[in-house]
């Protein structure tokens, strides 16, 4: 595997293969996440979109990608993902296989193709851009949408937990699964990096805050993924054959409340409940010190 | 070299796929299709074939396979029946909106629920407005003609549509049957390599493929109109080098004893092979009926359906299909395109055996615009 090597943020490659002129929303932490992961990928990347908010990047007759895409459906980038790996074989054509998905198109109508093709080992990478919800029709609940948040379709915030889909992609025995966000762009470029370079597939479940479904100012996409991620509520780890890695261990872990407060979507919790929230990440942080931040899943 | 082998529909099917030289086979199993995708396993196992087999997680997932691997330039081939086809209904609209050429032989069987592994077209029938060709296959051997030959008509560049096959379930697919099977250079001489000039996903070219559009969208589906008009002139054309190269004529539609006719009935599939010998019985008895069938459903043959038909009193129509609160669809369709009405059978649904005899009481229940159920 090649040593990722991006240690600054002048490190990151200045060619853009997402250009500007698309209408995703302002402080769309999604498209910047395809954005930068085609800065590592380069040119020879091959976009298998599953349907949701990035599907809007090409409206005829215009594209702001500058690498091939194709769009089918919503639930089916990894059976694309498969067919274009042989595909890509037979005409000898050497490429990164990007699969692009929403978290709905991932955890909920697209897992089942997605097991295919994990199962199946095909050397792709898959990013499911994560933001918590179906976001594209109005954040509606999707199974990767977090307790207590308000969606339009929870309208008194969700019941249930969200599914942790980076241990269901381990349970398949790929070789690399990793968790990231924008905000934390090196830490996410150098997975990409990693990604692109073991044999066989790679998952990443890239957090993208969403300000219109979360509620907050445009402007504050990048803190709240901070605050996601320095809070302990979203932790950044890789899972390289069957070892988790914690890549980013916050020194002092922020209040909870940080980061709910400054959404609309949790607007509604009381004191109780976000300390009920700050008793659960704590007791998930003691666990893993516990164990130390470097561990056998063991699934 | 030509070889003559007692073959089942779906061998033949298969001996199509082989022999046009498919590269990609997602493929996921279902009765009664399943020997189709297990003989292309085995020959490519036994490196007869050159293809890669990819066992899939459901159809829906074959049939975006199907189209992944078009979009990058392969000639790909698939197989399914019934509940398979209709659990591909969203992608069939993709695969042809995309203008991909992709060739999938359908094994047809009625529709859930309840179950029956029988067949009748009434899968088939549901994708009739997918932007698919639809051909039927009467015997074997047209099965395996058909395949090669779609591949040769979905491809040209004045039609780029996808061609679904059919097989009628266990009557074809089970049943062996002799079938010529061409010689490998004669095909490879009649089909040459895929080379798309279109749609194609490469680094060297990039380019965004099945993108979101407004205004234009109905220009994309008046394209996809004219090409199926074009197809008509290319069946014919590949039809004609067919018969130059084989000897086996086909065309849009089969005409059987209907020069001199004054009653007819047009019906689709294998259950032709039985109308004609119940057309020969009553011809014996000095009847003067006719049988046409409809080789293909999509482009549908309106102006050879009143060619064929413009001498006949009397026409029925059967129909192995039926869409509740309306009739029999391709009775319906006869309907509209001779302008005028035919007795609509409603016959064999779940397989439900009609046999000769009931054909020929059939003939003497023409002449009237009605719909009746052969039980």
């Amino acid at each position: 595997m090649k040593t990722p090597d991006l240690k600054k943020l002048t490190d990151i490659p200045m060619e853009d293969y997402l250009v500007g002129g698309h209408v995703a929303c302002q402080g769309c932490s999604a498209s910047l996440g395809l954005r930068l992961a085609l800065k590592v990928l380069g040119k020879d990347t091959i976009v298998i979109n599953g349907s949701g908010c990035m599907t809007l990047l090409p409206v005829y007759p215009t594209t702001p990608l500058r690498v091939p895409w194709i769009h089918l459906a919503i639930e089916n980038t990894g059976a694309a993902g498969t067919a274009l790996y042989y595909a890509l074989r037979r005409k000898n054509i050497k490429a990164n296989i990007l699969g692009y998905a929403g978290d709905g198109a991932t955890y909920d109508i697209g897992l089942q193709s997605l097991s295919g093709a994990a199962e199946k080992n095909i050397d792709m990478i898959y990013i499911c851009y994560n933001n918590q919800s179906f976001g594209n029709t109005g954040h509606q609940r999707a199974s990767s949408t977090p307790r207590a948040s308000y969606t339009s379709t929870t309208p008194v915030g969700k019941v249930e937990v969200a599914k942790d889909m980076p241990a269901i992609m381990a349970a398949h025995k790929i070789p690399y699964i990793a968790t990231a966000c924008p905000s934390y762009p090196l830490d996410f470029l150098n997975k990409v990096t990693k990604a692109a370079e073991v044999k066989g597939m790679a998952f990443i479940d890239l957090l993208v805050p969403c300000p219109v479904g979360w509620g907050f100012d445009p402007a504050e996409g990048i803190n709240i993924g901070r605050l996601a991620v320095r809070t302990g509520i979203w932790k950044l780890y890789e899972i390289t054959d069957g070892w988790v890695s914690l890549t980013y261990i916050p020194k002092k872990r922020r209040d909870v409340s940080e980061y709910l407060r400054a959404q609309e979507r949790f607007s509604h919790l009381s004191e109780r409940d976000i300390e009920e929230v700050q008793a659960e990440v704590d007791r998930e942080w003691d666990e893993l010190e516990a164990r130390g931040y470097e561990y056998e899943l063991g699934i | 070299m030509n070889t003559r082998r007692m073959i089942t529909g779906n061998g033949a099917a298969a001996w199509g796929a082989r022999l046009a030289r498919a590269e990609i086979i997602p493929n996921f199993p279902i009765t009664p299709q399943t020997a189709i995708i297990e003989e292309i396993a085995s020959w490519i196992a036994s490196r007869e074939m050159d293809a890669d087999f990819l066992p899939m997680e459901s159809e829906h997932s074959v049939q975006s396979a199907l189209a992944a691997a078009s979009s990058a330039g392969t000639r790909v081939f698939s197989a399914t029946s019934s509940q398979g086809l209709m659990l591909m209904t969203e992608m069939m609209f993709v695969t042809s909106g995309l203008r991909l050429p992709v060739i999938l032989v359908n094994v047809s069987r009625g529709l859930s629920a309840p179950i029956t592994l029988w067949s009748d077209h009434n899968d088939v029938l549901v994708q009739r407005d997918s932007g698919w060709l639809q051909i039927f296959c009467s015997n074997n051997q047209e099965v395996l003609d058909s395949v090669v030959m779609g591949y040769k008509i979905a491809e040209n560049s004045d039609v780029l549509l996808p061609m679904m096959i059919n097989l009628d379930g266990f009557t074809l697919s089970a049943t062996r049957e002799p079938v010529e099977i061409p010689g490998q250079d004669e095909i490879d001489d009649f089909l040459p390599a895929y080379n798309p000039k279109h749609t194609i996903l490469d680094p060297k070219e990039p380019m965004s493929v099945g993108g979101v559009v407004f205004d234009e969208y109905m220009y994309f589906r008046s394209q996809q109109r004219m090409a199926m008009q074009n197809s008509k002139g290319v069946i014919t054309d590949v039809c004609a080098e067919w018969e130059k190269m084989t000897g086996r004529k086909y065309g849009l539609v089969e005409s059987y004893c209907l020069d001199d006719a004054e009653r007819a009935l047009l019906i689709c599939g294998s259950e032709s092979a039985i109308l004609k010998y119940a057309v020969d019985k009553l011809r014996a008895d000095g009847e003067k009926v006719g049988m046409l069938r409809l080789r293909t459903m999509r482009p549908f043959p309106c102006e050879e359906t009143l060619n064929a038909l413009s001498d006949v009193e009397e026409i029925g129509v059967i129909d192995q299909d039926i869409s509740p609160g309306s009739g029999g669809i391709i009775a319906t369709e006869v309907k509209a395109c001779l302008g005028r009405g035919v007795t609509s059978f409603i016959a064999g649904l779940g397989g439900r055996r009609i046999g000769a005899e009931k054909y020929e009481k059939i003939f003497g229940r023409l002449g009237r615009d009605v719909e009746e159920w052969i039980f």
